[in-house]
């Protein structure tokens, strides 16, 4: 953690440091990245059908979860640009890292390409469904479907990709010519792509988690999903605040606790509103108590899956809220981290909660193989990032605003 | 701005209380005439009924719930606004916080009276509060019209101490400053502030803490009157997206609402030094950022009710974009998501103008969309046989108008009576202005 950046000999030592020494890093990511993955394949081809959907279904949490971390980066990064924010320059290698790993997620998307029948019901109508059901999914052939699941896919992936990219290049290339003319182009693409990233993320959501259980619906499902994801950005940029915080150039030496207290205040303002977008959702559907809807939260909340519900009510907003509170709190690295890595830690019992009683209606079966593909997926998309990130600055060096930021206080 | 002195910033702010121009005058004069209009209405409604709207099976709520619905809407953005630019520590609060928590006071008082109106037998309106009585009678506490009473009565009282509060230092600087019956005033309402440190510290202390108490209620409230319609099982009102879809909603319409009242004050008293074209700026991307969120509903809405597969919310939806209401549903469109397109460019941002313009769109049309929604859900819900079309009748319209008149007659007489800027903070924010207008890549 740096202090007050003001001496001119300190920040020449911030900003000629790059992201070099990651090496040990970047290879024990990428072991355990490989390593999960293929436990995770070992998993699934060792066992039979049943073990198949077990597998799968971890493989898709662990990706749906990774993938919302990247992609939100990237809609805090175009939202920064889009309100100018200042404040937050030196952090915002970071937010360009973590969403610079979303090419490897086109190659992790192929493993539930390949899974879909067993996944989504609506891929596979099968003679155990009702005339009902049946019929509601015919309905919704025209979405629904197998190609058009792929075009939507690839649109996503495309936007998220492009957007993201574009983002990272022009700061990039702001580190060689300096000027304006970079932020310029980023604060317009930031304002520019938000309304498309909102949309590919909540339609998403829609898709790769709803559509889990083709016969239930909920309007706000994509923003909940949104909600979490977006929260655990921000956790884990305050985690990786707290990894460089003994070194005193690069990263390190730029941000302060200042900056540090501001991550805490949007993880606090964000734990308020997935709480908001939770209990919205589930307030109307169980008040209203119409059976299409209620038997999503009929199967939560009864057996195995009740003592989830009521874990994620007061590990996910009571215990991070009321901590976050404290403004002693925000302004500590390490205190802060261990409520990121909470929150992170729940936001995935979060997604499991929402596939897998689908698929175990009776209660949470967890499988040695979750774990494998939650590391696989993470390792392999941590490691991109590093590497990614290899050699270039720690922060934006020419940045017009960097100096606001390095200087910046909590008035 | 650097050029302004602070007695000159105490000079215009008083200026506003005691000069009043022809322009006040006129604007007070449609304000009372509205009034008069809208009283004379209700008084018609009172003595005969509510025979006189256009209120009949099966659409029950109309004209007077939407301008509810609208005001409470309008309301929001006033508080949150203002307590959002308070956390974020921005300079540009200081002209326009001030204004912006007015209005939200008194948009509430006009909303709560829409209400009071619709029951048709207003003088028994206490009979929404729940107070020991020989009947045994009780609200129903499973309602969302009764959190609403709550909701609303908690956020009026919250948001009056939040404006009386931020003004308490400028009371106590009128009371030395105001020479004429304004005085005693100013003195009894300061409650004896006089600015020592210790003084200071308290207040610095203290109002934080409404900042923050009052925007989870400004949440909580339009929250809550979303939920008067989503927690029933209608087709196009049951939708668990409601609550964020109402809150971004208020957000949009009383930004609109904001850059009216701001535009009107800045050319009636030649505030053009401390309104400045960076905050209409601010609150032109605001309204872009608010409308595409708006369109972003919407949108979302039609799919699901596609995606949902239920029949009765697909004809409503159905109906809505192509049956009777259609032309307001197409406006809607046009004012609430494809005008203020044009705050992309700075260039609209920038045109007085053209933001005035859409601000009235926007206005204007996300009170019809408050209509579309409420009316085409009860039209065209799931009986056949029950269907029906509602047009509000003269005097119901009159009603609402004279809402619009009461709010701007609140709001015309506040300014006359209180500092409208926030003359304290304007001191303080001086330098900080000064540094926030002047860094190169701000306009980028």
């Amino acid at each position: 953690m740096g202090a007050v950046a003001g001496h001119s000999d300190e920040v020449v030592s911030i900003t000629q440091a790059r992201v070099g020494a990651t090496g040990g890093a970047l290879r024990w990511s990428l072991g355990l990245g490989v390593l999960g993955l293929l436990a995770t394949a070992v998993f699934y081809f060792a066992g039979g059908p049943s073990q198949h959907a077990t597998v799968l279904a971890g493989y898709l949490v662990a990706f749906v979860y990774w993938l919302g971390i990247a992609v939100t980066a990237t809609i805090w990064n175009a939202i920064f640009h889009a309100s100018a924010a200042k404040w937050m320059v030196v952090l915002r290698r970071v937010l360009e890292g973590i969403g610079a790993s979303l090419p490897v997620f086109v190659l992790l998307f192929l493993p539930i390409l390949l899974g879909m029948s067993t996944l989504f019901p609506w891929a596979r109508p099968s003679s155990a469904m009702s005339a009902e059901e049946l019929e509601l999914l015919t309905h919704k052939a025209p979405y629904l479907n197998v190609p058009w699941f792929l075009i939507r896919a690839a649109i996503y992936f495309a936007v998220w990709l492009l957007v993201s990219d574009r983002l990272r290049r022009w700061s990039l290339k702001q580190d060689e010519v300096g000027g304006l003319e970079p932020t310029r182009h980023m604060r317009r693409l930031g304002a520019g792509s938000l309304p498309f990233l909102a949309l590919t993320i909540t339609f998403a959501g829609f898709d790769w988690l709803m559509s889990v259980d083709p016969f239930w619906i909920s309007t706000i499902f994509g923003v909940y999903y949104f909600a979490g994801s977006f929260l655990s950005c921000m956790s884990l940029v305050a985690v990786v605040i707290a990894l460089n915080q003994g070194n005193t150039t690069g990263l390190g030496g730029a941000v302060t606790r200042h900056h540090l207290y501001n991550v805490g205040k949007l993880m606090l303002a964000f734990t308020a509103f997935w709480t908001y977008c939770a209990f919205s959702q589930f307030m109307l559907i169980w008040i209203a108590n119409i059976p299409e809807e209620a038997a999503w939260y009929v199967v939560r909340m009864k057996g195995g899956w009740a003592g989830v519900g009521i874990f994620l009510i007061v590990a996910n907003f009571f215990i991070p809220f009321f901590t976050l509170l404290s403004r002693e709190l925000k302004f500590r690295p390490r205190a802060l981290a261990v409520v990121a890595l909470w929150l992170m830690g729940v936001h995935y019992v979060d997604i499991y909660w929402l596939i897998m009683p689908a698929l175990f209606p009776a209660g949470a079966q967890p499988h040695l193989a979750h774990l494998a593909a939650l590391v696989g997926v993470g390792g392999v998309a941590v490691a991109t990032a590093l590497w990614r990130a290899k050699g270039h600055f720690a922060i934006p060096v020419k940045d017009p605003n960097l100096s606001y930021s390095l200087r910046y206080t909590q008035a | 701005m650097s050029e302004v002195s602070l007695a000159q910033i105490e000079k215009d702010t008083v200026a506003t209380m005691s000069e009043t121009t022809w322009r006040y005058w006129l604007a007070l004069g449609i304000a009372l005439s509205l009034v008069a209009l809208g009283g004379w209405a209700w008084s018609v409604a009172l003595r005969q009924g509510l025979g006189i709207t256009g209120l009949n099976e099966p659409v029950m709520w109309g004209a007077l719930i939407t301008t509810f619905v609208f005001f409470i809407g309008v309301s929001h953005s006033g508080t949150l606004v203002s307590a959002i630019l308070f956390f974020t520590r921005s300079p540009l609060r200081a002209a326009i916080g001030r204004s912006a928590e007015a209005m939200t006071v008194f948009t509430i008082m006009t909303a709560g009276l829409y209400p009071i109106v619709h029951i048709g037998r207003s003088w028994l309106f206490f009979f929404v509060l729940p107070y020991p009585n020989q009947r045994q009678l009780w609200m129903n506490f499973r309602s969302p019209l009764t959190w609403d009473v709550f909701a609303i009565t908690s956020y009026v009282t919250v948001s009056m101490l939040f404006l009386y509060m931020g003004m308490l230092p400028d009371l106590a600087l009128l009371a030395r400053q105001v020479k004429s019956w304004r005085r005693p005033l100013y003195r009894v309402l300061s409650l004896g502030f006089s600015g020592t440190d210790g003084e200071w510290r308290i207040f610095e202390k203290a109002y934080p803490i409404f900042a923050g108490v009052v925007i989870p209620l400004a949440v909580s409230v339009h929250s809550v009157v979303s939920w008067d319609f989503a927690m029933t099982v209608m087709p196009g009102w049951h939708s668990a997206i409601f609550a964020p879809y109402f809150v971004a909603g208020a957000i949009f319409s009383g930004i609109a609402v904001a850059v009216l009242l701001l535009s009107g004050l800045r050319r009636g008293y030649h505030l053009e030094r401390y309104i400045t074209p960076k905050h209409f700026d601010m609150l032109a991307k605001l309204l872009l950022a608010m409308s595409l969120v708006m369109t972003f509903v919407y949108a979302t809405e039609f799919f699901m009710a596609f995606y949902r597969g239920s029949k009765a919310e697909m004809e409503v939806f159905r109906w809505r974009a192509t049956g009777t209401y259609a032309p307001v549903f197409w406006g809607v469109v046009i004012s609430n998501s494809v005008a203020p397109l044009a705050l992309f460019w700075s260039r609209a941002r920038n045109h007085l103008p053209t933001l005035i313009t859409i601000s009235v769109l926007v206005t204007v049309g996300m009170w019809f969309e408050r209509f579309l929604f409420i009316v085409t859900t009860l039209a065209r819900s799931f009986v056949s046989q029950n269907w029906g079309n509602y047009i509000p009748s003269w005097k119901e319209s009159f009603i609402c108008l004279g809402g619009f008149g009461w709010f701007l007659m609140l709001f015309l007489i506040f300014i006359k009576l209180f500092p409208c800027m926030a003359i304290s903070e304007s001191m303080q924010s001086q330098h900080a202005v000064d540094a926030a207008v002047t860094p190169e890549a701000s306009h980028a």
